[in-house]
């Protein structure tokens, strides 16, 4: 038989206009009017600051190649010129999307909930005109710094995503020459400015850089301001640091940062109604080109909602707030090690405590049996309890070892913070791997019991960062299974700088090893198709690009082989192609919480393996980053992730399916049950939790049996 | 039950690496930890005679790092060793202060015999095949950067080991210039290694049978496991292994790498072992090639689990060595009955005077290794056999017995025939120490007395008892035979005896008749 060709770039879809359908799929989130209102606050804002960093990253790094006049072309056959066509328009419509939503549903609706944004200074009456004078005067007037441009002072340096207000000043005694002058929007002071309430207890609130807009005569006195406008700028930001030339990584790190926010301009957004004059100048001086200026009908920079979410008063028109359930099998009062020991344990955040991975640190750092502790640190949070207990564990005489990427995107000042202070409690601390990301989330805990030394892994899919837990989706699994220890062993070998182990026991580690154990196991389903077998893939994830993936994932569908595949974000694979992929279906989940965790399902002649991992299918992970992927060995909680699979297969309220034509649709609910997967696992975990408590507290006595036994 | 965290800290020429195990009577050696660092010493050692300072900083910096990973497991004891790359430069003893300064590990330089010894020893009693394997003619090559080690089986015990100066490091640093200029790398290797089996051939291998030849070295299993046998210590046929020889050598180092699954840092170093496997293989007309994976480290901590008895060896490691050196006396031509009977006597008259010597076990064998090399220099010259003696002992390895060992036994034996030196002359040309040298003065008391009894080689006093009452040493000698010249020769070298031991001989005969 001929072998087909998988590769075409037809069979692709490109990874940016994915990535767009799935911003709109938040901004549909935001348009849903069943979702609480407020939620859908909380959605705009995403989409808003998911796009910023859309063009940051990906619309800057295109906008590189053009410059370098790189023009090789991606899986779906674009040149990055080409891409950047394309993005551009699809960004020009959706910010529109974006504002419509803002303007005709969301502030009507607010309105309605007694909730007004006053959209301009100019609507205040004579009483808010005079509160928001006085508040300008004692709060906004001392922190701003007023910067005009004249021939002696050139035109300054505008910070990346600032909010500013542009103005053209006349001198008094000469009207015909304008000057250009800047006030950056100050970011300590918040953004929304409440007034005082109105009639019927009505809440006013205005933004901050309409205050300063009515005010801001007071800043140029010796002037006429002719107009004033907000602007805003987006800067490539992608940083590629040249990790063999730099002696430091550290050092060169916080060089970069420092550089970072003076990157050339790709964006420029605008109030719609600027003054062109002003406009000009702002065009010329920022050096950017008509295609890249937005003209915004609404508030510049929509983030602050999220901050309009965090209002009080209005709870009920928010989810309610879900506590994550304690996890059955452990309870905190015990030793957890005791309680691992018993058997593996699965956590599912944040249905599931976020604490257990915590108190897995704290624990060890106090236990007087630990020798050793050792992790990976990608994102932390801030005041993060796991830095605590490390540095604490370090100060008990602990071995600590700790890799913390410097690398993760937007993290590296508050990463560098955390890692001086590790190192001056005792820790030894790794900065990164040259020339690798290290992604992977795992911990080693060493402990010398009575039968001999035994190790504990905590491995997960998200990182070890307690206040994400609570929105992110994750996985983790607790174990002490001899097998996994030295593979973790050998992982922080690895990590340290020191040689691959011989062999690995079950854990697969990229860039060397994962992708080609991702081909086997997806080839190992489609030789199983061939022969006639059942053969079935299941794959949760984030993302999926990576062309060698697709290729075997369409040449395993081609074969037979049953794939379902649960994408939330980028997906460069199509469906529905005859004779590639028309047993492959995509769906993805948007919902309260960010979908993150990844599980891999294959059936395996009915020899099931399941494995999880803290990687996605993109070339980034498979191959510059360090990345981990861990079975999933008790049966039990075998069952346990079967179950998850399949509840988040069965949603019908949250999960859209990738048609042929590349969008993105509802589920048809007919003749389903109306099944929300996030909702669904938040009620299991409160229910497992009720249970468990009756178990616990049942203090009846239980007879033994109504027959008197013959011995007795 | 006891425990033992051991770490078992390795500097080899190619590598330098450190397994940490639990040491358990139930459990056996359970391995934790090993962790490698692809350091190769030997680029200098071998080539420079010296190692430079870049090396030593990487070095002590691993070592330091070594220590972290120690305190991960709470090791309780461990044993740095370091091979053929530390003991043939020329600045060793410095090196090793610097080390000792800069990392506080005091690296123990083993000689070859020792390092082999700890490596077969590992092979010999952790591997379950061993027993049966070494019933038919069996060869050890144990492979390493900077020489190779082959050891020659006939009916379970061991006859010769001959160290071979060509390590795959060594090989690969001795060719460097002609790796990348020619297609004929290969060839190369080949030609500079026939060079070097030819003489071994001639001399050792003769018409042996050898039909089993175990490997140990690097990239082995690797090799063994591309023909499809997964399991560990597992074996091939000659023809399986020609098979994967013959993939492997076609291709470059990095896809070599890659084909058998071993780092990309130590691409380099697959074909010269893989060459040297195949020739082994090769000019011993072999049937079947073994890989047990036992590695130096093991070795190592299998030494200690044995010193401390926290596991017991079904293999007697003695047997081997005396094996050894009793072939060794018959390729000199001494008398086996000789031998063999003042073996024996060695043995009575070592345990008599316990109390006054105070020396071990280990000692004991020394003696009966003595005793068994006693007259190897006559096949040279019977008028200078003390000084022959003493050379062919100090040019022979005897594997089991580090180089220390061997040089008191060479001692011990040119004292017996010729002049007792005291300690002040003896180290105006030797490095001796103190307590080695009482050791050899003690044993050559004990021999020179065994010597006498058996003086006329016919075995008169076959039955002998010894019993010490307060400083004299009564030999009850049993024999019909006239025993006068025995007699003669005790009390000719009673004054030394008593001088050296502080005990008085004396000969009562009884006959039985």
């Amino acid at each position: 038989m001929e072998k087909k060709n998988f590769a075409k770039s037809e069979y692709y879809t490109n990874r940016e206009l994915s990535w767009l359908l799935f911003n709109e799929r938040i901004l549909e989130e935001a348009r849903d009017k069943g979702n609480p209102l407020f939620e859908r606050l909380k959605f705009l804002s995403i989409t808003s600051s998911n796009l910023d960093e859309f063009f940051m990253v990906r619309v800057a790094s295109l906008k590189d190649m053009v410059n370098a006049e790189y023009d090789k072309r991606d899986i779906a056959g674009m040149t990055p010129a080409e891409q950047l066509a394309v993005i551009n328009k699809a960004t020009h419509n959706f910010v529109s999307l974006q504002y419509s939503t803002y303007n005709r549903s969301l502030l009507p609706s607010l309105k309605e909930e007694k909730l007004c944004i006053i959209k301009c200074h100019e609507e205040l009456n004579e009483e808010q005109k005079k509160f928001v004078d006085s508040f300008f005067m004692d709060n906004v007037y001392p922190v701003v710094t007023p910067m005009a441009v004249d021939s002696s002072r050139p035109f300054p340096l505008i910070r990346n995503k600032s909010l500013n207000i542009g103005a053209l000043l006349s001198k008094k005694e000469n009207t015909v020459e304008l000057d250009f002058a800047t006030v950056q929007v100050p970011a300590v002071i918040p953004r929304i400015v409440p007034l005082p309430d109105g009639a019927n207890g009505e809440k006013k609130v205005i933004l901050l850089e309409e205050v300063i807009e009515r005010n801001i005569q007071k800043l140029f006195l010796s002037y006429d301001v002719i107009c004033a406008h907000p602007y805003r700028v987006m800067r490539n930001a992608d940083l590629s640091i040249d990790e063999d030339e730099a002696e430091d990584l550290l050092k060169e790190i916080e060089r970069k940062l420092k550089k970072r926010q003076w990157g050339e301009a790709i964006r420029l957004e605008v109030e719609d109604t600027i003054d062109k004059r002003l406009l000009k100048i702002l065009k010329k001086e920022l050096r950017i080109r008509e295609e890249d200026i937005f003209k915004i009908p609404g508030p510049l920079d929509l983030t602050f909602l999220m901050k309009m979410y965090g209002m009080e008063r209005f709870e009920a028109l928010k989810y309610p707030k879900y506590k994550p359930q304690p996890v059955p099998e452990l309870s905190e009062e015990r030793n957890i090690f005791a309680q691992i020991r018993k058997g593996d344990v699965l956590l599912h955040h944040p249905y599931q405590t976020f604490d257990p991975v915590v108190e897995f640190v704290k624990q060890a750092a106090r236990d007087g049996d630990v020798l050793a502790i050792k992790q990976t640190l990608y994102r932390v949070s801030g005041n993060s309890p796991i830095i605590a207990a490390l540095a604490q564990a370090a100060e008990n005489g602990k071995q600590v070892s700790v890799l913390v990427e410097l690398k993760a995107r937007f993290d590296e000042e508050n990463n560098i913070g955390w890692a001086k202070m590790l190192e001056k409690a005792g820790c030894h601390v790794i900065y990164g791997l040259v020339g690798l990301k290290t992604h992977s989330k795992i911990t080693l805990v060493v402990r010398k019991e009575e039968d001999g030394i035994r190790r504990y892994v905590h491995l997960g899919t998200g990182n070890y960062n307690d206040a994400t837990a609570k929105v992110y989706t994750d996985m983790g699994l607790l174990t002490c299974s001899e097998r996994i220890g030295a593979d973790a062993t050998a992982v922080f070998n690895m990590l340290s700088g020191y040689s691959e182990p011989k062999s690995w026991n079950c854990l697969s580690l990229a860039p060397i090893w994962l992708r080609d154990k991702f081909v086997s196991l997806i080839a190992r389903e489609r030789d199983n198709a061939k022969l006639g077998k059942k053969a079935h893939i299941i794959a949760k994830m984030n993302s999926l690009c990576d062309k060698g993936i697709i290729e075997a994932l369409y040449e395993a569908a081609s074969a037979g082989v049953k794939i379902e595949l649960i994408v939330r974000g980028i997906c460069c694979l199509k469906v529905g192609i005859p004779d590639v992929s028309d047993n492959i279906t995509v769906r993805s989940l948007v919902g309260n919480f960010l979908e993150h965790s990844r599980i891999y399902y294959f059936h395996n002649n009915g020899n099931e393996e399941i494995y999880m991992s803290s990687a996605d299918w993109m070339s980034r992970n498979l191959d510059q980053r360090v990345e981990i992927l861990f079975p999933v060995e008790d049966e039990r909680l075998k069952e346990e992730v079967k179950h998850i699979l399949r509840i988040q297969l069965s949603d019908t309220l949250k999960a859209r399916v990738l048609k042929t034509d590349g969008s993105y649709e509802r589920v048809d609910k007919q003749g389903k049950v109306l099944l929300c997967a996030q909702e669904y696992f938040c009620q299991e975990a409160v229910k497992r939790t009720q249970e468990h408590k009756e178990i616990k507290h049942s203090r009846v006595f239980i007879p033994a049996g109504n027959e008197p036994r013959e011995n007795e | 039950m006891k425990k033992v965290i051991f770490a078992a800290i390795y500097i080899r020429s190619y590598e330098t690496g450190m397994k940490i195990f639990e040491l358990s009577a139930r459990n056996g050696m359970k391995e934790l930890n090993h962790v490698i660092n692809h350091l190769e010493l030997g680029k200098d050692a071998f080539t420079k005679e010296k190692i430079g300072q870049e090396m030593v900083d990487n070095l002590c910096k691993t070592l330091n790092d070594f220590k972290g990973f120690m305190k991960e497991y709470g090791v309780d004891e461990y044993r740095v060793c370091a091979t053929s790359a530390l003991r043939e430069v020329k600045n060793t003893r410095i090196l090793l202060d610097h080390i000792r300064v800069r990392t506080g590990f005091q690296v123990e330089i083993l000689s070859n015999s020792e390092h082999r010894f700890i490596g077969y020893k590992s092979v010999a009693s952790k591997w379950e095949n061993f027993g049966e394997v070494i019933k038919k003619g069996t060869a050890i090559v144990d492979v390493g950067g900077g020489s190779i080690q082959v050891s020659l089986f006939d009916k379970d015990s061991l006859i010769t080991t001959q160290n071979i100066k060509l390590g795959s490091l060594r090989i690969r640093e001795t060719l460097a210039a002609l790796e990348n200029r020619s297609n004929h790398y290969g060839q190369y290797i080949e030609e500079l290694i026939n060079t070097e089996l030819y003489h071994f051939k001639k001399f050792y291998l003769k018409d042996r049978n050898v039909k089993n030849v175990i490997v140990s070295g690097e990239f082995i299993t690797n090799l063994l496991a591309e023909t499809g046998s997964s399991t560990i210590n597992s074996s091939v046929s000659a023809e399986e292994y020609k098979k994967i020889y013959d993939k492997i050598s076609n291709l470059t180092p990095e896809a070599a790498a890659d084909k058998l699954g071993v780092s990309q840092e130590n691409a380099r170093l697959i074909l010269p072992f893989a060459i040297i496997y195949k020739r082994f293989m090769e000019i011993m007309e072999a049937e079947t090639i073994w890989a047990p994976n036992r590695d130096l480290a093991d070795g190592i901590a299998f030494d200690y689990a044995q010193q401390k008895q926290i596991i017991k060896s079904e293999h007697n490691f003695e047997d081997d060595i005396i094996a050894s050196a009793k072939n060794m006396a018959r390729r000199y031509m001494a008398g086996k009955n000789h031998i063999n009977n003042m073996e024996g006597l060695a043995v009575q008259l070592f345990d008599a005077t316990k109390k006054l010597h105070g020396l071990g076990k280990r000692e004991q064998l020394l003696l009966r290794i003595a005793v068994i090399l006693c007259d190897c220099g006559k096949y040279i010259s019977i008028a200078k056999s003390a000084e022959c003696a003493y050379h062919i002992i100090m040019a022979t390895e005897i594997i089991g017995l580090s180089h220390k060992e061997r040089e008191k036994v060479a001692y011990i034996v040119k004292f017996k025939n010729g002049e007792f030196e005291y300690y002040e002359e003896l180290v105006s040309h030797s490095n001796i120490g103190v307590d080695d040298y009482l050791v050899i003065a003690k044993l050559t008391g004990m021999l020179r007395l065994i010597e006498a009894l058996d003086y006329s080689n016919k075995q008169k006093c076959k039955s002998t008892r010894f019993v010490m009452k307060d400083k004299t040493l009564y030999i009850m000698i049993e024999s019909n035979d006239d025993i006068a010249l025995e007699k003669e020769k005790i009390a000719e070298r009673a004054d030394f005896v008593q001088e050296i031991l502080g005990i008085i001989p004396v000969v009562k005969q009884k006959k039985s008749i």
